[in-house]
């Protein structure tokens, strides 16, 4: 299984790359302001969400200036947002392909997730420069994001390889996935801080995997103290939610071409 | 003759026609109980060996099973029953365009459709010029293919599946679009290749006059089963006679 797991980037590493660079070049084709939307779209939320929540409803953040606050949590989030929502319908977007010509299809979902990634790193220029801005230290422990960016690396395959091979057999899961991921966004500490929950919730409000992931970017970020045993839960579930998946997913792919 | 390169050993493939394709309409049958879907049996029992270097042409009506068994060659899809076996590197099918994306130039589709047909970056680039000459495409090779008549999208498509290297090509109605001249300059290309024996192609079309001229065995399916195969003039009079005998049956109901 581990030689079939990384068949995709050895024997298929070209076809990876250019299925990521179809995706990221034709996204913005005959527009005008063309890949800038992948900067403009965050710092549009970022805006009034900013007005929302920090100048209405004032929502305590520990210190940290709330726009800085927030995109440490909104940037993750969206980059999230985006893979799910594409991967859930690119095996049915891609149909002809898979009609017509044999290759590992998880190769499309992690092109998807692969040029979600090219976004989520550009968008996280913005973050260091408002950091500058706003005079906050980026120290070594920022290096903490990495493995952070792991877990939900395989978090994402793991939930995207789900979700597309449903939608392949009922279209009813890509608007379900848009009606999840609407309300996962406020069950996880994108807005408002941790410390916002009570006492009694934050058991089960922690099962979230996506809790320990962005609570983790946000110690690493503004250098507080990591909540381990959290992350610890977000890579195990993760880590199980991918596996699972994977099995799934390899098991339906031979009828991929017969139901699409 | 040399050793087979595709076996098909009692292959039978049914699908399985879903009828409801959302949960709300398939939720009521779950509980009632009712077949979750219609099973069709589009190749039945079906036996044949193609060899190294042979030009084999698929006949049939509309639904006897043709694109299913190419589908099964390609690797797309498995049999339900019996044993499909490809020797060498699987086909990729010569698919006009399956990949192609719209908004990008030709010469970015050359990189992209021959990455899906499984050629790696560095065999792209010797087979780029060939691919572009062969095209006739030159002039507007960094024009978005959205803008490409059929005629040229068809070209671009057909000249990187021939640059592929694939001991096994599968031809599928390809011949259908484009002008005159370059359907003659296929096929006069794909002559070629019949010459060399290096390959292994076959050949799905309607139409007889190609298919004739081009194979030298052809398989007749109709209804999923294998009717006949051998020489092409005997096999296209079988078929004939069933195409006859279907246009009686539908005079007289």
């Amino acid at each position: 299984m581990l030689k079939e797991l990384a068949t995709p980037f050895l024997t298929h590493k070209y076809l990876l790359f250019q299925l990521t660079q179809r995706s990221i070049k034709a996204r913005y084709k005959q527009s005008i302001i063309g890949y800038a939307w992948v900067l403009i779209n965050p710092l549009a939320q970022l805006l009034v969400y900013t007005f929302v929540f920090s100048v209405i409803f004032k929502f305590p953040t520990n210190n940290i200036p709330y726009p800085v606050f927030l995109f440490a949590g909104l940037l993750p989030w969206i980059y999230m947002q985006n893979v799910l929502a594409s991967a859930t319908t690119s095996l049915v977007d891609n149909a002809d392909l898979i009609r017509k010509v044999y290759f590992p299809r998880e190769i499309l979902i992690y092109s998807v997730v692969l040029s979600k990634t090219v976004d989520f790193v550009f968008a996280l220029s913005l973050l260091f420069i408002f950091m500058v801005v706003y005079h906050i230290p980026i120290g070594l422990t920022t290096l903490y994001i990495i493995p952070l960016f792991i877990i939900q690396i395989i978090l994402m395959s793991g939930l995207s390889l789900f979700f597309s091979t449903f939608n392949l057999f009922y279209r009813d899961i890509q608007y379900l996935v848009t009606l999840l991921l609407l309300l996962w966004t406020y069950l996880t500490p994108v807005v408002y801080a941790l410390s916002l929950v009570p006492e009694k919730y934050i058991s089960i409000y922690k099962l979230n995997p996506m809790v320990g992931i962005i609570e983790g970017y946000r110690s690493a970020l503004f250098n507080l103290a990591f909540d381990t045993g959290t992350i610890c839960w977000s890579l195990i579930i993760s880590v199980f939610i991918f596996v699972i998946s994977y099995i799934f997913f390899k098991k339906s792919e031979k009828v991929f071409a017969d139901i699409v | 003759m040399d050793k087979p390169v595709i076996i098909f050993d009692k292959v039978s493939k049914d699908f399985y026609i879903q009828e409801e394709k959302t949960f709300k309409e398939f939720l009521p049958n779950l509980f009632l109980g009712k077949p979750w879907a219609k099973k069709v049996a589009a190749l039945d029992d079906v036996t044949f060996n193609i060899f190294q270097g042979e030009t084999v042409g698929i006949i049939g009506k509309n639904g006897a099973g043709k694109s299913t068994a190419l589908k099964l060659i390609a690797g797309v899809t498995t049999p339900t029953r019996g044993k499909v076996i490809i020797t060498g590197k699987v086909a990729p099918l010569i698919e006009l365009g399956a990949g192609f994306h719209h908004e990008l130039t030709g010469y970015e589709n050359i990189f992209l459709n021959a990455a899906i047909l499984g050629l790696h970056k560095k065999e792209i680039e010797i087979k780029l010029n060939d691919i572009i000459e062969f095209s006739e495409l030159k002039d507007f090779i960094y024009a978005p293919v959205k803008k490409y008549s059929s005629g040229m999208y068809m070209r671009l498509a057909f000249s990187i599946a021939i640059n592929t290297n694939a001991p096994l090509l599968l031809i599928d109605e390809v011949l259908a679009v484009g002008d005159e001249d370059f359907q003659r300059k296929c096929l006069n290309y794909l002559q070629e290749i019949k010459k060399s024996r290096e390959k292994t192609i076959i050949f799905v079309s309607h139409s007889e006059q190609s298919v004739k001229k081009f194979c030298e065995r052809v398989i007749l399916l109709d209804h999923g089963k294998l009717i006949t195969e051998g020489d092409p003039t005997e096999v296209f009079e079988k078929y004939h006679h069933i195409l006859e005998e279907t246009n009686r049956n539908a005079d007289v109901s």
